[in-house]
């Protein structure tokens, strides 16, 4: 009965066109695990003014969700909680026992499981939970209870996670209210906002060990890309003479204020700016002067780093080294097709599957 | 081999399974990422930066299955697959939302050539590349059915 018999030539509308990028198979990555040395997120995203002075966010974080728990019977799990995503629900969780093996013949006691669910606040929850319990068949609508969401609950999970991280002998990160472990090595003191850059993660870590090779004393410095700050501030501990960090996020540039005043920065020595997003009208430029830096590091995504190479490396010096990463070692060959004509002695240090690719501006007579 | 022989003895135990929809390239700590994944004290930022650099090549705000498998120890793996069967109906169809009534009340119709189409891009999802077209197929009709979509024939 099924439509196969009926499917003939078709023209080439290929939905895939709709998702993808540049007509590359979509590929699923399984992936990272992170280590488990816990730690506190840092995420900015703010408009609001009254930021609270142990945590940068916005609106967007404090929104209100639902959070519901479903008693679903365990042999649907599967289909119903792919149903539930389909009808509205945001995430679905299913705790897992620990006893996976069948052998060991674990009493299942209970036929029901239970699903932690979060909806947005406006959705009709039993209206959703009905229609996915009836697109895969079940007679019943499962029981269900609604709680109002305490966000307050997950961020500050979020937050006590925060530990003090080692980068390097004498080089660590530490959240604001923990004296750092070794009172002499380079501490860089952090707020674990939500701006990208507490030291965990393997990209800053990769971007932390090149800053400290490259700085030497005295060199001006641009985070392009700063998030909370850490590479910026890291290269004033280092000794660079001048700091200036980028964001297109205003509340990286918050957290960023917030994290040099507690390395005892003077604000007049780290210039911060607010990049243009897309959102905004173009034409306006940073107010900044071309080829100004010795070294320029941008730890973002694939695509922005290809889309402001141009930009990005607009700012060095010749001869100043730039940076580039938040790129995975899949990505590589894309951006140092983009950059090579540009730079020179080109390496490459990696952490599991991220890379950081650094190399030489080319000066300004580049050979045809 | 050696690995994989390597994880089974080295698996970890496997505190939750959570499943949500995040938009390509657009992950962030705010809900529904930051409940989701901070109940079970998961690091939200590391999830963000890896989820976003992996689907650089979508485009921006697709919205992308994820699931993720948050161990014991606060440590995670994700996967991406394409988006859901649900998503690609009605962007097909071109509707906000499924029926309220579905099986009463149909909202618009489809046709098999777009079945056969989502078909195709579902297949290039792990866990469904064995799987006979034909039963993909039937489980999309299976979906928009219950959205009070119809499929036909050919859309005339």
């Amino acid at each position: 009965m099924l439509a196969w018999n009926f499917i003939k030539h078709f023209p080439c509308k290929n939905l895939s066109r709709h998702i993808l990028r540049d007509r590359v198979r979509p590929l699923c990555f399984c992936t990272c695990s992170t280590p488990p040395s816990s730690f506190s997120i840092s995420a900015s995203l703010s408009y609001s003014s009254s930021s609270s002075s142990s945590c940068f966010t916005d609106e967007s974080f404090t929104a209100p969700y639902l959070s519901v728990r479903i008693h679903c019977p365990k042999h649907v799990l599967d289909p119903f909680s792919e149903a539930l995503l389909c009808f509205g629900a945001s995430s679905v969780a299913v705790d897992e026992d620990i006893d996976e093996d069948a052998a060991s013949g674990s009493s299942l006691a209970s036929k029901e499981i239970c699903i932690e669910s979060v909806f947005p606040v406006h959705e009709e929850v039993k209206m959703c939970i009905s229609q996915a319990a009836n697109s895969i068949g079940l007679k019943e609508v499962p029981k269900f209870k609604v709680e109002m969401g305490d966000e307050q609950d997950w961020i500050t999970k979020n937050q006590e996670l925060f530990q003090p991280v080692e980068i390097a002998e004498r080089l660590w990160i530490v959240p604001e209210w923990t004296s750092p472990p070794v009172t002499e090595a380079v501490n860089i003191i952090l707020n674990p906002g939500f701006a990208f850059g507490t030291g965990e993660h393997p990209t800053t870590k990769l971007c932390l060990l090149l800053l400290q090779s490259l700085i030497k004393g005295g060199e001006a410095f641009l985070d392009y890309g700063t998030g909370s700050g850490i590479l910026a501030i890291a290269a004033f501990k280092f000794g660079a003479a001048s700091s200036v960090g980028i964001d297109i996020d205003p509340l990286a540039i918050k957290s960023t204020r917030h994290n040099a005043a507690l390395n005892n920065i003077p604000l007049e020595k780290l210039e911060l700016h607010l990049a243009p997003s897309e959102n905004c009208s173009s034409g306006r430029e940073i107010p900044l002067q071309k080829q100004q830096f010795d070294v320029v590091i941008a730890n973002i995504l694939l695509n922005p780093v290809m889309e402001l190479a141009d930009h990005i490396l607009s700012f060095a010096k010749p001869g100043a080294t730039i940076g580039i990463s938040g790129i995975l070692s899949e990505q590589l060959p894309n951006v140092i097709e983009r950059y090579s004509p540009f730079l020179e002695d080109i390496s490459v240090a990696t952490i599991g599957d991220w890379v950081c690719m650094s190399g030489a501006k080319k000066g300004e007579f580049i050979d045809n | 081999m050696a690995a994989a022989a390597k994880e089974i003895l080295t698996r970890r135990p496997v505190a939750a399974t959570i499943r949500l929809t995040v938009p390509a390239g657009g992950a962030r700590p705010a809900p529904p990422v930051g409940p989701a994944l901070g109940q079970y004290r998961l690091n939200l930022m590391a999830f963000c930066k890896d989820f976003n650099a992996r689907t650089q090549k979508y485009k921006p705000d697709t919205p992308m299955a994820v699931t993720i498998t948050a161990f014991k120890d606060n440590s995670f793996e994700f996967t991406v697959k394409s988006p859901t069967v649900s998503w690609y109906i009605k962007k097909a169809a071109g509707v906000d939302k499924g029926s309220t009534r579905p099986g009463h009340l149909t909202v618009t119709t489809l046709s098999v050539r777009h079945v056969y189409e989502i078909a195709k891009v579902k297949q290039t999802d792990p866990f469904c590349q064995y799987m006979p077209l034909e039963s993909i197929c039937k489980s999309i009709i299976g979906t928009a059915n219950s959205m009070g979509i119809k499929i036909v024939k050919d859309l005339e």
